[in-house]
């Protein structure tokens, strides 16, 4: 199996007055290509700095870097800021949570869409222009004529998102990072851009990363997912397989803090108790174990490695669900 | 709805001005003694009547500020008066007033090249060495008065090197060379501490415009650092600078009296000086309410150049 | 600036260099050290680090370090003085503009925009020259109504300078939930005030202040220069403006003045704006 994108022991840390911060530890994920990987977890995980490193887009005297990637063939982790920007847009293309925040507010839609294309492909002002009237009807942005004017302020979020959407596929990228693309949106529009989504992505044959909090958004719109926790990769299947046969407590829970339509009125959603551990000293054993349901004195004590259950489904727990193992409940 | 607005500001404004030259004639009202005294000290008491008639200073405190207003909307700025004659403010300001301008214009042209360039490069390695010195250099110059800077110019340039003259102004028609000859120490001196203010404002907001996410954005497109300094970052960063920019201008047309009186630039700044050490109170009073009006104006032009540079603000301003 | 250490090394020299400036205003006198007015007439023009004359000596024969000595006393003690005065009166109309808003704070919003729509050494110039003015224009005018009306004039200009900040500051303030409690609670306004807006602008106007100290310390220069600061040219700007007369010949009675105002007016820069990082970061935690 081809892989667009290989990040291999990724260590991320920042430096803060209060010492380094970890964000991310020891991470090594494939991403297959033509396929729609989902990285999952709480805000602070660590989800959104993997993917901006994996792009390279942490710069700043602050940001601590280690390990590799390879991004269709090219190894980014080696070449250097100019190298690495000219994958950028027909390479690798994002698109940002905040449509609101992500896009210059001083600057006409028009501009910015045209921008790429302009300065990436080359191309002439008229040819832009024109191209960028595709893009915007492609992401399905009624009279795109009148929106090339348009400055962001003057859009509703789902247009704003369908905006960078444009920009980020204005280039045709071989792989789309969304992170957390629907997050600042209204449900009924959110599914709309899920929806949008999963078609260009077949539409333009493009592999995808798709990072959210969000376990339902997962589960229809990816085929491999990674679960991550405190900076570390804690569990990792085919997204059928993580649903059907789920290992890790952790995991377990993101899906129980999910609302869904079945749920009896009145019943509480369940809630993950206690907060991620503190980023800037890691502990001993298992990072969920302050939080675990099911912790074990194992737990607490040592900490558990990555293992594989079969079926690429990894997971890093030493009482993993579904096994007949005696816990407290 | 716009215009509303705009009428709204500018009344606001009408009303400092206002203020501004009704308290100077005020003030006029506060001296012991006649001004009339002061202006004509040598005349018989026939003379100062007449003067006192002519000036309006026999029509009370309201009288006179109308006479004054009236006169002044005219043009007509009222009268230097010296022994064995008088002089017209107006034709003294046909001199001074471009000797200011350039002088403002220069000084500002100076310091917003520098400081957008020292302040975008310090806000781009912020943290860094070069941003560091940057910041620590222009905070001392920013202490030192523009007058001690300008006395060190004209020591160590016009007296011990002798490459510049230290004295006078010299229009156009005199030669380029000569004109920018006598203008580049005052301009330095009066420069020197703006750039250190205008790029702390735009190192600021540039740091804070960085961290956002349409900074990223723009860097996930694959564009160049500079593109992205240039075109991404510094116009929604440069709010502050221009705003404050231009809220100097008034204060540089008359305000810029030590480095004027230094260089012997004799403009709008030298001709406040002279009417205060001359006691010509309606000169005075003429001139700072010319000065108040540029300060207005400028406040207006800024308020709606904002709207250009940042065009969010011209919608919220509607709803407020 | 990221450093978490509050007090660096520059902060420290500052801190020095205004405890050092401000025992030489207070103790001047004291020192052993002869009078700013005595002439030494063989030294004159005598360049620095002569014997007895460590900054050398002015053309009128002053000795320059005597000059500095007693131009830290007049120069600072306007200088607090105004900005004293000036920030209690500016916070005071500030402050309860702010928190009693209406028409009153637009009285005192639009008089502190016309104060500022004059450039600060116009309006200085102006008063003096009017406030100055005897009833009798041949008769010489005192010096203690010089330094009366330079210190009246000075403060006018600082008045809406600190008063906006007291003004804006306040405003935030008078907006949080607990002055809206203790209003609901039917605390008297002066006690609001008092105990809650106060406390909190008052940081704000410390930080400030340093700042207007500066502002003040050049502005009295300025108006040195032209003539009519500290009378008898005994303050810094006044020996700055003697030193201008020669200093093709005698540079030294130039620099070592500038020096000093420089480095005051470095040093309150400094420590307003460390007071201000301070206070930032605190509300950066809130």
């Amino acid at each position: 199996m081809n892989t667009i994108l290989s990040i291999a022991a990724m260590n991320i840390k920042f430096v803060t007055p209060r010492g380094l911060l970890e964000a991310v530890h020891e991470v090594s994920l494939d991403i297959p290509v033509g396929s729609s990987v989902g990285i999952v977890g709480e805000s602070g995980s660590g989800k959104t700095v993997l993917s901006r490193a994996a792009m390279g887009l942490l710069s700043g005297s602050t940001v601590r870097r280690e390990g590799k990637v390879v991004f269709d063939g090219k190894e980014l982790t080696t070449m250097t800021r100019e190298q690495v920007r000219n994958e950028f847009g027909t390479g690798m293309a994002m698109i940002f949570q905040d449509p609101m925040t992500a896009l210059n507010p001083v600057r006409r839609v028009g501009t910015q869409i045209a921008e790429s294309l302009r300065i990436r492909l080359g191309m002439s002002k008229k040819a832009a222009v024109v191209r960028t009237i595709e893009l915007l009807s492609l992401v399905q942005i009624p009279d795109p004529q009148a929106m090339l004017r348009k400055f962001p302020y003057q859009l509703s979020g789902g247009m704003r998102q369908r905006v960078m959407i444009a920009i980020a596929i204005s280039c045709s990228p071989k792989l789309l990072f969304a992170d957390e693309p629907t997050t600042a949106l209204d449900v009924t529009v959110q599914s709309q851009i899920l929806q949008l989504l999963s078609d260009l992505r077949r539409e333009l044959k493009m592999s995808m990363v798709l990072v959210t909090h969000d376990l339902g958004v997962v589960a229809g719109n990816t085929d491999y997912v990674a679960v991550m926790y405190a900076g570390e990769i804690v569990e990792q299947a085919p997204t059928s397989e993580l649903f059907a046969n789920m290992k890790m407590p952790y995991t377990e829970a993101l899906l129980k803090s999910i609302p869904t339509i079945h749920m009896q009125s009145g019943k509480r959603l369940a809630v993950i108790e206690g907060r991620l551990p503190d980023p800037t000293s890691r502990l001993q054993g298992c990072s969920f174990a302050p939080r675990c349901p099911y912790v074990q004195p194992k737990c607490t004590a040592e900490h558990p490695p990555l293992v594989n259950a079969g079926n690429d489904h990894l997971y890093r727990c030493w009482f993993p669900l579904g096994q007949t193992i005696a816990r407290k409940q | 709805m716009r215009a509303t607005y705009f009428l709204q500001r500018l009344s606001q404004l009408l009303i400092v001005i206002f203020c501004v030259t009704f308290g100077c004639s005020l003030l006029l009202q506060l001296i012991p003694v006649s001004p009339a005294e002061i202006l004509l000290p040598v005349g018989s008491p026939e003379e100062r009547a007449l003067l006192t008639k002519e000036i309006g200073l026999d029509r009370g405190p309201i009288g006179y500020y109308v006479k004054w207003l009236s006169e002044f909307v005219r043009g007509d700025f009222g009268d230097i008066y010296y022994s064995g004659g008088r002089e017209a403010v107006s034709s003294r300001l046909v001199v001074a007033f471009p000797r200011s301008l350039w002088l403002m214009l220069y000084t500002q042209i100076v310091a917003l090249a520098a400081a957008i360039a020292l302040g975008v490069w310090s806000a781009y390695r912020v943290g860094r060495r070069a941003d560091k010195v940057i910041s620590n250099v222009l905070f001392v110059f920013s202490s030192i008065p523009g007058f001690a800077i300008a006395l060190v110019l004209v020591l160590i340039i016009g007296v011990r090197l002798q490459w510049l003259p230290t004295l006078d102004y010299q229009p156009y028609s005199a030669g380029v060379w000569e004109h920018f000859k006598h203008m580049i120490m005052p301009v330095l001196s009066l420069s020197v501490g703006l750039i250190a203010s205008y790029t702390r404002l735009l190192r600021a907001d540039m740091i804070a415009t960085l961290r956002e996410d349409y900074i990223t954005m723009a860097a996930s497109k694959g564009l160049s650092d500079r593109r992205i300094l240039w075109r991404h970052a510094f116009r929604p960063s440069s709010v502050t600078l221009f705003t404050s920019a231009a809220l100097n201008m008034g204060g540089l047309i008359g305000g810029a009296i030590v480095i004027e009186t230094i260089f012997a630039t004799y403009g709008v700044g030298f001709e406040v000086f002279a009417a205060i050490s001359g006691r010509q109170y309606i000169a005075l009073q003429s001139l700072v309410g010319l000065i108040s009006i540029f300060y207005v104006v400028f406040n207006v032009i800024v308020d709606f150049a904002v709207g250009f540079v940042d065009p969010r603000t011209r919608d919220r301003r509607v709803n407020k | 600036m990221s450093t978490n250490k509050t007090y660096t090394v520059p902060t420290y020299a500052a801190f020095g260099w205004l405890t050092f400036s401000t025992f030489l205003a207070v103790f001047g006198p004291l020192l052993p050290v002869e009078s700013f007015r005595t002439i030494h007439g063989d030294f004159l023009d005598a360049k620095p680090f002569t014997a007895g004359h460590w900054f050398g000596v002015d053309s009128n024969g002053y000795d320059i370090f005597s000059g500095i000595i007693n131009g830290a006393r007049l120069s600072l003690f306007v200088a607090f003085i105004t900005v004293g005065i000036g920030g209690f009166i500016g916070s005071l109309l500030g402050i309860t503009a702010a928190y009693y808003r209406g028409r009153y704070d637009s009285i005192v919003n639009t008089a502190f925009n016309v104060v500022l729509a004059v450039p600060n050494l116009v309006l200085a110039l102006a008063l003096v020259a009017v406030l100055a003015t005897n009833v009798d224009i041949n008769e010489a005018v005192p010096t203690w109504r010089r330094l009366a009306t330079l210190m009246i004039s000075l403060t006018v200009v600082i008045i809406p300078i600190l008063g906006r900040i007291a003004r804006a500051s306040a405003l935030t303030w008078s907006g949080r939930e607990f002055v809206v409690a203790a209003r609901s609670m039917g605390m008297r306004d002066r006690h609001i005030i008092w105990r809650h807006i106060v406390p909190n602008v008052l940081p704000v106007l410390i930080a400030v202040g340093f700042l207007a100290v500066g502002v003040v310390i050049i502005a009295e220069a300025s108006l040195s220069l032209l003539g009519v600061g500290i009378p008898d040219g005994a303050s810094w700007g006044g020996m700055i403006a003697r030193g201008r007369n020669d200093l093709e010949y005698n540079p030294h009675a130039l620099y070592f003045p500038i020096i000093a105002l420089a480095l005051t007016v470095i040093s309150t820069n400094h420590l307003g704006d460390v007071l201000r990082g301070r206070l930032d970061r605190r509300e950066a935690r809130l």
